[in-house]
């Protein structure tokens, strides 16, 4: 930002109210020693040093109800002289929100976790690199080899389709059979999320190379897929269930589950590959609470904090803590379907050139 | 800015005028528009900003650069988005305007049996958070809807309606503004003067004629208020193209920009900003047109010293077809759209609407509902931030509006100022006030009060269109015999316009009170931990919860709505009276 402009903004905030400008920071010179350390102590210190800061503030994507009030709830029981508060946002909001607090270094977060955080806070330049010995239970596909998000949760895409509009026998099996003339007209996608058409598009480039890739999307547009524009994906499912749309593409492959044991006409089918992505949590540069923030970080990684996000109807990342049995059906490996897991690192490098493959074909 | 001399025709007019031109501009003025200043140029300097700078990944500003309004007008679907968007919000301001009227004169000036309900039903649709309101109505037009069903079952023929279409968008956005036309409508009717109606009729014009050449045309400008607002609220809004006209491959120019706003990952908001200083542009034109329409004033002015008591006409038998009319209104703007979410509420997942459906309804979706969290921790914070924000821009504008309208020196000023704030877009509106809030020295940053002053930014032009359409009613002689017998400014406009004004008013607290309370994408990003308000509870549930608690949330939202309304409504109607 030049300095006439930075003037004329400061100029605003001055004409809002004037007050002198507290400074804030300081103690970010000794907060890397904290989140990398190693030491054999390290328990100790964290646990000592987070007790003196007394809080710790955490913004998530996660669902409020199921998983962000009982997990501060756990928190809190176990660590209660560290006072927990969150903030829940979508992604794109927890994004705008840090990258505001970095620039005006008035940093309220300590810890910020989503779907996406990862790959869109390391491109902003907001995370700083941690270290936790948590990570050691999760498998090595997972990790970040930065250091800079850890994995909190897994998702896995799909489609959703009605079972009362789309015969046993005719439930398309692969990309391909999404081909078929019948589906014209009748496919639909949520449309203007990072983690909507743009991690479909994606994971067909990666698994099948750019230019057949291309070749099947010049197909796939011929299909006329409707584009869903606002809600999440769950609410696209739920236009799936009331038999708007006959089938869905790149959804969350557990939510039909849910639906499907209460007796909804919806269920999901796995495609070679299925894509994956993880949630995945950092820890903002200038936090105010670097070993609360290290605390929580290995919390929310610890097999109890695990348990918490997968009792919530999340996929855990550790390997020693197991989904909801209801929901096993749909992990890859034990469907016997392979895998292919969208590491931030990937989208990062994928989603500006599949969003105008969208905007040139799709939209 | 002129006083054009066909206007001096009260007397005591030229006495006020006179008085009023002495001084260049008031000093009242200044305060007032230093305000204005104070809360818009900071979110309009961003919006300026990001329109005009590259932005980093990191969300600040790089360089200079004029690409967004290239981009904005060379944009693939700029001249298709551009013709749908002017069809749209013609569509739905005309059927917005139209029912609204045709609402508010039979329910203000017939003998019409349940008229009172009118006022209602405005209240209870207002209640309804909009995007579920737009669900609401996907849920009973779409290909599975009840309506769809019926006509195939009528007919015999599988092609039902179409809700995706432009007509569709139009139907649902136009319907939705009925509530405020209504209340605007009927505040207006209720402070006329019917002597001249009197007249027309006296003089062997038929009822229908005497409102459509008398009552009508002295509404001009109420009804040029509201097609202001609601054209403008097309070419802004975003529910309605993103959910219905999206499907249907139809773009109009919010869908196209926002679709920029997250296309390379990260945000960007470049074009979005763009697009909203050239709404500004657009929006200055109509309001100069209006001012121009204005000058006119006193072929408005209905209010006068006399008393008058409106004119209830008797419509013999035919009463029980506006009654029809009425009902008829009232289904559809209200009753229907709350009903198919009553019914989605009951359900464990929604199928459409059937006999086997209905067999499977349950309360699980409230007991969710009322458990810990989700209600009951935000409805206080909830309550304050509507109440407040009323409060504050109520007056504030009833103020600015009246200075406006009597031309006091630089007060037009304050019309383009507190009208701006209609064309940002609420989705940058937010990302700018969180700039300003979190750069701000004062720690106002994650309060309650950051969300009460965006949301009084936000929601300033409904309250002056309000005020201004309620200023323009008043006849200037009643003020000026105040003037003469020497009251100061303060209590004339305390103790005169204020007590004439009050029906505006009150329809005013009421909207913005409605709107201010439902607003999701605003307080998202303002709030800091632990002082959440409703609509990001509500906003959750839309972004993660089932469609069926989406429900349920809306139900008892409007329930705790239609309260809250109802208990102020009972309260003012008192002092409507004694005014």
């Amino acid at each position: 930002m030049n300095a006439a402009l930075a003037l004329t903004r400061r100029l605003g905030a001055v004409l809002f109210a004037a007050a002198a400008l507290t400074a804030t920071g300081g103690i970010a010179a000794s907060a890397e020693n904290i989140l990398l350390s190693h030491a054999p102590d390290r328990q100790q210190m964290i646990l000592e040093g987070a007790q003196r800061e007394g809080q710790v503030v955490l913004y998530s994507a996660a669902i409020v109800n199921q998983a962000l009030r009982p997990l501060t709830d756990a928190f809190m029981k176990k660590y209660p002289s560290v006072k927990m508060t969150y903030w829940r946002g979508d992604t794109e909001e927890i994004i705008d929100k840090l990258s505001a607090e970095e620039r005006a270094n008035n940093i309220v977060a300590d810890v910020a976790e989503g779907t996406g955080v990862g790959e869109l806070a390391v491109k902003a330049g907001l995370a700083q690199p941690y270290y936790t010995p948590l990570v050691e239970a999760m498998p090595e596909r997972y990790r970040d080899p930065n250091g800079l998000w850890t994995p909190t949760r897994l998702s896995y895409f799909s489609i959703a389709y009605n079972t009362k509009l789309v015969p046993p026998d005719q439930v398309p099996k692969s990309y391909d059979a999404l081909l078929d003339p019948r589906w014209q007209g009748k496919l639909a996608w949520r449309f203007g999320t990072a983690s909507g058409t743009p991690l479909f598009i994606t994971a067909i480039r990666i698994a099948r190379g750019d230019e057949k890739a291309a070749a099947y999307f010049q197909k796939l547009a011929a299909q006329k897929v409707i584009n869903f524009g606002a809600g999440s994906a769950r609410t696209l499912v739920d236009r799936v269930i009331a038999g708007e749309f006959p089938i869905a593409l790149n959804i969350f492959a557990h939510h039909p589950l849910i639906s499907k044991a209460k007796g909804a006409p919806v269920d999901s089918q796995l495609m070679d590959p299925v894509p994956s992505t993880a949630g995945t949590m950092v820890i903002p540069k200038g936090i105010r609470h670097p070993y609360a923030a290290i605390l929580l970080a290995d919390f929310i990684l610890s097999r109890e904090g695990q348990q918490i996000l997968a009792d919530a109807d999340y996929f855990p990342t550790r390997s020693d803590v197991a989904p909801k049995d209801a929901l096993a059906s749909i992990i890859p490996q034990r469907a016997g379907v392979p895998e292919l897991f969208l590491s931030p690192d990937l989208l990062n490098r994928y989603t500006e050139s599949s969003e105008k493959i969208i905007e040139k074909l799709f939209q | 800015m002129t006083v054009q001399s066909e206007a001096l025709t009260a007397p005591g007019m030229a006495n006020l005028t006179a008085m009023m031109r002495l001084r260049t501009v008031s000093p009242l003025v200044i305060v007032l528009a230093a305000i204005l200043l104070a809360l818009i140029v900071p979110p309009a300097l961003f919006l300026i900003d990001v329109s005009l700078h590259e932005t980093l990944p990191d969300g600040s500003f790089g360089a200079f650069t004029l690409r967004f309004y290239r981009a904005l007008f060379s944009e693939r679907l700029f001249v298709s988005s551009a013709v749908n968007t002017l069809l749209y919000a013609f569509g739905s301001a005309a059927i917005g305007i139209v029912i609204g009227t045709i609402q508010a004169l039979i329910a203000e000036r017939t003998n019409t049996p349940g008229r009172k309900l009118a006022f209602f039903a405005a209240v209870v649709s207002l209640g309804v958070p909009h995007i579920l309101y737009v669900v609401a109505w996907l849920l009973l037009l779409g290909r599975s809807g009840p309506v769809n069903d019926l006509i195939q079952l009528v007919l015999h023929s599988p092609q039902g309606i179409n809700v995706y279409s432009i007509w569709g968008m139009s139907l649902i956005e136009g319907v939705g503004f009925v509530p405020f036309t209504f209340l605007l409508m009927s505040a207006v009717l209720r402070a006329m003067d019917t002597s001249f109606e009197e007249a027309a009729i006296m003089a062997g014009a038929s009822p229908l004629r005497a409102f459509w050449t008398v009552t009508l045309r002295m509404a001009t400008p109420a009804v040029c208020a509201l097609a202001l607002l609601g054209f403008v609220r097309a070419f802004e809004s975003f529910e309605v193209p993103a959910l219905v006209g999206l499907a249907g491959n139809i773009n109009v120019l919010t869908t196209t920009i926002y679709q920029a706003v997250h296309r390379t990952g990260m945000a960007s908001y470049g074009e979005a900003g763009a697009y909203s200083i050239c709404l500004v542009g657009i929006v200055a034109l109509l309001l100069f047109w209006q001012n121009r329409l204005s000058r006119q004033a006193h072929k408005y002015q209905t209010i006068t010293g006399k008393s008058f008591r409106p004119r209830i006409l008797d419509l013999g038998p035919w009463r029980y077809l506006t009654a029809a009319v009425l009902t008829g209104l009232f289904l559809i703007v209200t009753i229907v759209p709350v009903a198919i979410l009553a019914f989605t509420s009951l359900q464990p997942f929604y199928e459409g609407v059937s006999f086997e459906a209905l067999g499977r309804s349950s309360l699980d979706n409230y007991r969710v509902l009322l458990g810990p969290g989700s209600f009951r921790d935000s409805i206080v914070n909830t309550l304050i931030l509507g109440a407040a924000t009323a409060t504050f821009v109520v007056p504030f504008t009833a103020l600015c509006a009246w200075l406006v309208v009597r031309r006091v020196p630089g007060a037009a000023l304050l019309d383009h100022l507190a009208t701006m704030p209609l064309v940002f877009p609420a989705l940058i509106l937010s990302v700018a006030f969180l700039d300003v809030f979190v750069n701000m020295p004062l720690p106002l940053y994650g309060t309650l009060i950051s969300v009460i002053i965006a949301s009084s930014v936000r929601y300033m032009p409904y309250g002056m269109r309000y005020a201004y359409s309620g200023a323009l009613q008043i006849h200037p002689d009643l003020e000026a015999a105040a003037t003469i017998a020497g009251a100061p400014r303060a209590a004339l406009f305390r103790r005169i316009v204020m007590p004439l004004l009050t029906a505006s008013l009150v329809s005013s607290w009421l909207v913005v009170f409605l709107l201010s309370v439902q607003v999701v994408a605003l307080p998202l990003l303002l709030v800091g931990p632990g002082s959440e308000v409703m609509a990001v509870t509500l906003f959750e549930l839309w972004q993660n919860g089932q469609v069926t608690e989406l429900a349920s949330m809306g139900v008892a939202w409007i329930a705790l709505m239609t309260v809250v309304s109802t208990v102020f409504h009972l309260l003012t109607r008192h002092q409507q009276l004694a005014a």
